[in-house]
Order: structure tokens, then sequence, then C-alpha cells
């Protein structure tokens, strides 16, 4: 979000509103397939929600209107996404290749493309919560993680 | 029964017995203090493992998990703003200011021995009065639990925050999630769109791991390596010095025991809803109302003291009438069923010497939580918290999996967890407070189940929910406190303007 | 047909692999799915099962459990119904919760969907009252019903449950009707009973076997006396024909190897007169009640029809 083009609708209260209201009604069309009583409370929170979005919005533009700059998200956007990307990854990863192999390459993955390139911290880090979960859950605990979809493919 | 009591006492006392609580509760800290594993998990990945076991072991682990979680889960909410458990959101309010004022190891502190103090306080409760507790239960039927759900969705009021829009929205948007599901009375689904595993609706560490554990975490990764935190220096006292200072909480724990006792014996809403209602009237009571949320240490202290005084009262309930008065509770009634032990009252008759027994590991846990919390969390955790933050947030990530896979063993929920996070760093950014969300989780379909069991006991007619006494004082108390403050202020304005003129 | 096809492949792998392999069943654990968390009623049938079924399948046999929880058991039995036949994995099964479900959702399964190996346990149906209520006989609470339809409110576990099909039975059988209160489970159903919230409750008898000061038990939905509560009538000796009950039984997904299911269904009508296997169920509060094999799927086709009658003439949902 560069501070020299304030487009007013690329706010981040605006587009959250907006967001807001447009999510809210679309659950809406399945809340009119249940009976009222079951309907009652849903149907009170989204409406309740649109409202509020509307309320939201309005205020955020009010400030627009005023030329007040929006309050910035992210100091570094690219970094939250990639850890998100990554985080998500690793989520996958644990579906598709199984739990211990995923967080033996996301652990000392994470930790070096954020910052810490230490390698033999990594490695030691690695091994250190690898062996702790499997003593504890695996061992200890007959904790069943996933092995992996796709080898049973 | 108090004879019986004492007859289970010796066998409480045996190593192994006594061994298992105390792992249990250091087990317990470990669990609640990482973010992402929190005592329902815990307990539940126990549950078929105890299979094997002597019942009172087993059991002896489930009550020292249960302490030791509960008080654990203030570790991270202080150091770290992120609640290890669900009933410890009440004590980020003002542990993770104190933290940034460098207070945390009073704050830890505070939080240990109140935890402890509540954690006895229930113990006791669970020893020398679950019987008349459980007739106290049967006065609350649908009606009068709705008015309590209504009761405590007013704390909500006091958490929205500086913005009441966004305050209200994140209440909304708590409350929209805990309808997903199947409803309450027809079992027809509500926004599952086909997915089974959103048929039991949506696990409250499932939302709370993404809504409260993602966003730091993605936090600890977006500010380039620093080497400095806030949190290094927790300022940490020898304990017996600052014992002295937390006398004058001596109110607020009595308080917030209480509460927490008379939650706990409810069924169904449980420790956070212990915790906010603690904190609440807390503050109410307080001469300087304005600190709360700024770092005032009896903040700390009456949500960790009211969310410990509901565990052994829980199991009251539980015990007696099968109906847990919390999720891990619930859990807990598992591991009972599980060595044949039913609850009810030929329980307290056929099993005395393992009932009673387990009433005395809940108040060993407790008393055990002060010594092995106090020096656990100063030293060892606030130790792991200077990790790189890289490597921490790499290492949380993992536990957030592991914490949320385990509870149902599904992936289902960790992407569900992901999607919540997403949520939740928005909403955090653009400063949504986020208790409102999780009240509204806790709250929002507990009241709708409840309104609409009444609606059926009274064959639609309304007036049921205001047809006895009990769910008559629960109104009064409701708008005492709704408008209590308003009213009080006006009367006090009136005097002074009059006293003026 | 991929299913089929991988099932086919599978099975002759393992033929080819192990020459007679299906004499030398079982040759490694066999996972019990229950669909409920550790420690409830299903489960605890389960684990106190399985030694007894280790025992008669013989040849240092194992079974392990899994629990697959969620949706009242539907997510671990669809999972059932979709793991490869060849007897390694089996899954517990509930009656008539998981029939009402085809019926009342779309389920990812039908009644053809298993191998019926056995049912183990029928929990059958109490009729009870609160003390408050004052009706404590069948006669007083029929007559309370019949002078105000709708008066009576029934607390039960659930709808389009063994609780809510006798309550229809019920009210045919007697021409009554009643106001349902469906509460989240039988304890909750039963609490509200005892403090007087609502008047009438159906549970199943080990439920209030222990609650009987506590509460009046009007009835019991078996053809004999259960052992849980010897002191309660049953319907038919008062003259109303009921029978009903919640159900735990172990089915296997259908297609079994023919040789596989015989050695199950041997090893299930063993435990019928094992009486240490009775004494360990007797604790845990499981009623036994064997039906093994054809009569299992027989009962399965009895409920279903049940269950139809009931949704189509008063569905729930």
């Amino acid at each position: 979000m560069s501070q020299n083009t304030p487009n007013r609708f690329l706010r981040p209260e605006t587009l959250t509103a907006i967001g807001l209201i447009v999510v809210a009604a679309g659950f809406l069309i399945p809340t009119a397939a249940l009976r009222p009583l079951s309907a009652l409370l849903p149907a009170a929170m989204l409406i309740a929600l649109i409202v509020l979005g509307a309320m939201l919005l309005i205020s955020d533009q009010r400030e627009a209107a005023k030329g007040e700059p929006a309050a910035a998200m992210t100091k570094a956007p690219k970094r939250v996404l990639a850890a998100f990307a990554l985080i998500a990854l690793y989520a996958l990863g644990v579906d598709f290749i199984g739990f211990y192999p995923a967080t033996a390459i996301s652990v000392p993955l994470v930790a070096f493309a954020f910052g810490y390139r230490h390698p033999l911290g990594l490695a030691l880090s690695t091994l250190i919560v690898l062996s702790a979960i499997w003593l504890i859950f695996s061992f200890a605990m007959y904790q069943e993680f996933p092995t992996g979809r796709l080898w049973s493919l | 029964m108090y004879l019986d009591l004492l007859h289970a006492l010796p066998h409480v006392l045996s190593l192994t017995n006594f061994l298992a609580v105390t792992i249990g509760v250091v087990a317990g800290i470990v669990v609640g203090a990482l973010p992402g594993l929190s005592a329902t998990m815990a307990i539940s990945v126990l549950v078929p493992f105890t299979f094997g076991l002597e019942p009172l072991v087993a059991l002896g682990l489930m009550a020292g998990i249960y302490n030791g979680a509960m008080y654990g889960g203030a570790i991270p909410a202080v150091l770290l703003r992120i609640p290890g458990t669900p009933a410890a959101v009440a004590t980020t309010f003002d542990g993770y200011p104190m933290a940034q004022k460098g207070e945390g190891g009073f704050a830890l502190q505070v939080a240990v021995v109140s935890s402890s103090i509540g954690g006895i306080a229930s113990a006791f409760a669970l020893m020398l009065l679950a019987p008349p507790l459980s007739k106290l239960t049967l006065l609350f039927g649908p009606a009068e639990v709705f008015w309590i759900a209504v009761f405590a969705m007013c704390s909500i009021i006091f958490m929205l925050g500086g913005n009441v829009v966004k305050g209200l929205i994140s209440a909304c948007f708590g409350v929209f999630v805990s309808v997903v599901g199947s409803d309450p009375i027809f079992g027809n689904d509500r926004y599952t769109f086909g997915y089974l595993e959103l048929l039991d609706g949506i696990n409250i560490v499932i939302l709370l791991v993404g809504l409260y554990a993602l966003p730091p975490v993605l936090d600890l990764l977006e500010s380039p390596l620093k080497t400095d935190t806030a949190n290094e220096n927790l300022g940490t006292e020898p304990i017996w010095r600052t014992l002295p200072r937390m006398m004058r909480f001596w109110k607020t724990w009595l308080r917030g025991s209480l509460i927490g006792i008379w939650i706990g014996i409810l069924p169904g809403a449980g420790g956070s809803m212990a915790a906010f209602m603690s904190y609440n009237e807390a503050r109410r009571a307080s001469k300087t109302p304005e600190s709360w949320g700024h770092g005032e240490p009896e903040g700390v202290a009456a949500a960790e003291v009211a969310n410990n005084a509901d565990t052994a009262s829980a199991l009251i309930p539980a015990l007696t009438l099968g109906i847990p008065g919390t999720s891990v509770a619930a859990v807990m009634l598992g591991g009972l069923l599980i060595h044949g032990l039913q609850p009810g009252p030929m329980l307290f008759r056929e099993n005395p010497d393992i009932v009673f027994g387990f009433m005395w590991q809940f108040l060993f846990g407790a008393i055990l939580l002060l010594f092995l919390g106090g020096s656990l969390a100063t030293n060892s955790f606030a130790k792991l918290l200077k990790l790189p933050r890289p490597l921490l947030g790499s290492v949380i990530i993992v536990l957030m999996v592991i914490g949320v896979y385990s509870i149902h063993g599904r992936m289902f929920d960790v992407y569900l967890m992901l999607g919540f996070g997403a949520v939740g760093y928005v909403m955090d950014k653009l400063k949504f407070p986020l208790p409102p969300v999780v009240l509204g989780l806790i709250l929002g379909a507990f009241a709708e189940e409840n309104l609409r069991l009444s609606l059926r006991i009274g064959r639609g007619d309304w007036g049921i929910l205001f047809a006895n006494h009990t769910s008559q004082v629960l109104v009064a108390l409701t708008i005492a406190v709704v408008f209590g403050p308003s009213l009080k202020r006006r009367y006090w304005d009136n005097r002074k303007s009059g006293a003026q003129g | 047909m991929f299913k089929y096809m991988q099932k086919t492949a599978l099975a002759a792998a393992m033929v080819m692999a192990a020459g007679a392999a299906w004499a030398e069943f079982p040759d490694k654990p066999i996972t019990i799915i229950v669909g409920f968390d550790a420690g409830g009623g299903t489960d605890v049938m389960a684990r106190t099962a399985a030694p007894f079924i280790e025992k008669y399948l013989g040849a240092g046999a194992s079974l392990v459990v899994k629990n697959v929880p969620g949706a009242s058991g539907q997510i671990g039995v669809t999972e059932v119904a979709n793991s490869v036949a060849d007897g390694y994995t089996i899954g517990t099964y509930n009656l008539p919760g998981m029939m009402a479900r085809t019926l009342d959702r779309e389920a990812g399964y039908t009644a053809d969907s298993f191998s019926y190996l056995a049912n183990v346990v029928n929990d059958p149906n109490v009729i009870v009252t609160s003390k408050a209520s004052g009706l404590d006989t069948m006669e007083k609470l029929i007559a309370a019903a019949k002078a105000e339809p709708g008066a009576i409110t029934v607390g039960m576990s659930s709808l389009g449950g063994d609780d809510h099909f006798l309550l229809t039975k019920l009210g045919k059988v007697t021409e009554t009707e009643y106001t349902i209160v469906p509460f989240k489970g039988s304890a909750p159903a039963r609490t509200a009973l005892m403090g007087g919230h609502v008047a009438m409750g159906i549970l199943n008898i080990s439920e209030v076997a222990d609650f009987q000061d506590q509460i009046n038990v009007l009835g019991v939905a078996t053809a004999k006396r259960s052992e849980f509560a010897p002191d309660v009538p049953t319907f038919e000796e008062q003259g109303i024909a009921l029978e009903s009950g919640s159900m735990r039984g172990f089915v296997a997904p259908a297609g079994l190897p023919p040789e596989v299911e015989a050695k199950f269904i041997e090893a299930f009508d063993k435990l019928a007169s094992d009486k240490d296997f009775a004494a360990a169920m007797a604790a845990t509060s499981n009623p036994v009640e064997l039906k093994v094999g054809a009569d299992f799927k027989a009962l399965n086709a009895e409920t279903l029809d049940l269950a139809k009658t009931v949704w189509e003439t008063s569905p729930w949902n």
C-alpha cells in the first residue's frame, strides 16, 4: 500500500468491510433453506454482521474523505505472505508426505528462510524437536500421525 | 462419606500414585505452556493409553495435567500474548502488558499462586461439598442455563475494546462460528457444506490456535532477525519476596474461587467463561478500574484463580450426574468410563477408594503446582522463549499442527485452523478485539441450545424463561450488571452536582 | 469399479504371496475403527471385547482400536465401509443410529456396504418419569398424556435414535401424543429429569440402573426383565407391546472373503458362552445380547424398516 496513491477503496478496513458484507450475504443463501427456529440465530448474526460491516465501511470512508491515512496492515507484506504460504505448505506436506518427513524439512527451512542461518543450530534444533516429539507422542503415547497420503496411493 | 475420604488417603500416598500426579502436573504445565497444545488434547491423547494402567495412576495423571495445564496456559499468555489454553485468554489482558513493562516474572508468580489457590479451593469443594453442590446443579434446567449464558454474554460489553463496531463484529463472528454443525434440536446440518467433520461444530481449540497463535507466529517471522526481545528481562524476584505483595488480592482470590466453582458445577461452559467473569467482577470491584488492561497484576490473579477453581468442581456434575462441567472434564469422563467407573450415585458407594482418591489427587495436584510451577516457569520456559525468533516460530508451527491434529486425529482440522489463522491475522492487524470471538463461540450455540430446549419444554411459550425463582434471580442479576454501572455513575454525578449547587 | 479392482488385485497379491493365506488369517494386527472418542460407551465396548475376540480368533491375533470420532459415529463407519475387505479392518456399529442416518442425510454408505459380524450389546430402552411429576405408573402416565395431548414433555438424547423410535411406537400403541425435548446426549436428559425440568424421559437401562432412587423407572422395553434392574417390569407385563434398545456391534466392509468371515463368526459365536466376557461387559454397563452373522443382518434390516416408517410418517429433520 503505497502512501502516494491513496486509493480510498483499497484501504485495508474498507476492503475488510466489503469482504465481510459479501461473505455474510453469501451465507444468507443456505440460511434461507433452514427451518425458522433453526435459522433464527445464524440469520440474526449474519444480518448484524452486514449492518456492522456497512457501519465500518462508512466510518472508514469518512476518515478517507478527511484525508487521514489508513493504518498500515504490515511492515513487510511479502514476508507475511511467504510465512503463511510456508505454513500452509507444511500442513499439506504433513498430509501428503507424512508428519515426520514434512517436519524434518519444515523446521530448518522456515527458520533458515526467515533469517536463522546457523547450520549447527539448525541441525541440532531439528533433531531435538523431532526426537522429543517422537519420544513423547509416538513412543510413549502410541499417538499416530499422518503417514502421508502420497505413499498409500 | 468423610470417613471414606480419609480411608482413601493411604491409597493416594502410595509412591506410584503420587508420582503420577507429579508427572501429570509437570506434563500439564508443559502442555499448557506450549502454544498449540491444550489440556483437552493432552488428556484425549492420554485416555486410550490409560486403558492398561491402574485407575488411580491414570486418574492421577489426568488430575495433574488438568491442574498443570490451567496454569501452564498463562505462561505464553503472559510472555507472548498467546493463550496456551482457551481458559488463559483473560490472562493475556493484563499479563502481556505486565511482561512488556518488564514485570513478566511477577505476572507469572501471581499466576502460579492464584492458580494454586483456585485449584485448592476447587478441590475442597469437590471433596467436601460434592453431594449438595450436585443438588444445586439440578436446579439449573435449560431456561436457567440460558440465563447464565446471557449473563456471561453481557461481559462481552466490557471487552469490546476501543471500537464498539469492531468489537461487535468480533462477537457476531464468534457466535456465527458456533452455529456451524448440526442443529441442536432437529439435528439438520447448518453450514457444513457436506463435510461430516463440521457436524459436531468447530472445536474451540481449533479456533483459538488459529486466531491467537498464528498471528504472533507471523509477527515473529515478519520482523527481521533480532536478538533483543521485550521478554528478555522477566524481572524475577524470589517468590517469598513477592508473596507479601500478593496478599492484597485476597478478595479477588475469594471471589474468583467462588465464581470458578460455581461455573464449574454448571454443565457446558467451563474455564474460559469462569476466567472472563472473574476478571470482570474483579475489575468492577476495583478502585482503579482504569489501570486494568494496562498491566494490573490483580487482573492476572482474577483470571488465573478462576480458571483453576473450576477444574475439580467441573467434576462434581461429571461424577454425580455424568454431565461434565468443562470440555476437559468431558474428556476425563472418558478416562473414568474406560475403567468401568460409571458416573452416578453408585460410583461413590462402589469405588470409594478410587473416587475419593481422585479427589485427593486434585488437591495434591493444586498444591504441587505451587512448587513445580514457580521454578519451572520462571527458569525453563522463559529461556525457551529466548530462542532466535525464526526458530521459535518454526517450532510453534509444528506444535500447532500436532495440537490441532491430535484432538480428533484428522488433517481437516489443521486446514480449518489455517483458515482461522488468516482471518485472525487480518483481525489482529486491524485491531478487532479477539476475546469476543472466543466468548461468542463458547456461548452462542450454548445459549441457543438452552433457549430452544426451554421453548420446547414450554411448548412455544416464552413465559417459561421467567417461570421460576432461579430464572428470575438470574434475570435480575443480569440487569444489575448491565445497567448498574451507568446508574451508579448517574447517582454519583447527581450527588456531586447537588453538593456543589 | 476402481475400488473393486483394487480389492481383487490386493486379494490376488495376498494369495500369491502367502499361498494358503486365508488359512493363516490373521497374520497381522486387525484394526477396529471406533466412531467415537476413547472412553465413550461404544469405545469401552470395543476395548473390553477386543481381548476376548483375540482369544477366539486364535493364531496370535491382535486387535488395535483406532478412534475416528465425529458426527455420532458416522465418520468412522463410513471409513469402515470404504476400507479394503480383507478382514484387517473392522469397525463398531450402532443401531438404530447408523441406519437412521441413511434416511435423514446423505450417508456415504448403505445397509449393503457391510458384512455383519455380530451385534454384541443391546441396551434396552426404559421409560422414566421425574419424582416431581407424580406419574409413578404407566397407567398414570398414559392417562395424563390422554388428558391433554402434548402436555407431557419427554427428555431424550436425540431425534432419530432408539429413544425417539420407542416414543413413536408408544404413541402409536397407546394413541397418545408427547412433546419431545431432544437434549445432547442422555446424561443431560437424565439430569433435567432429576431436576424436574421435564416430566418424562426415555433412556437406556444402563443409564438409569444406578439412579432408581431419584427417578421413577416405569418399564423396560425387552421381552425379559433386565439383569441391570430386575425390579423393573417389562412393558409386555404391563400390557403394552414395546421392544426397543440401543445396539452396538461389529461390522466389516462388504465382500469379506468367506473364510475370513466364517472365522470371525465362529469367534463371536464362542463369545456367547464365555462367562468372563459376560462379567467384563456387565462391569462396564453393557448388557450383552449376541446376534451373530445372519441374525445380525436380519436385525439390521428390521431396524431399517422401522426407521423408514417413522421417517415417512413423522420426519424429524
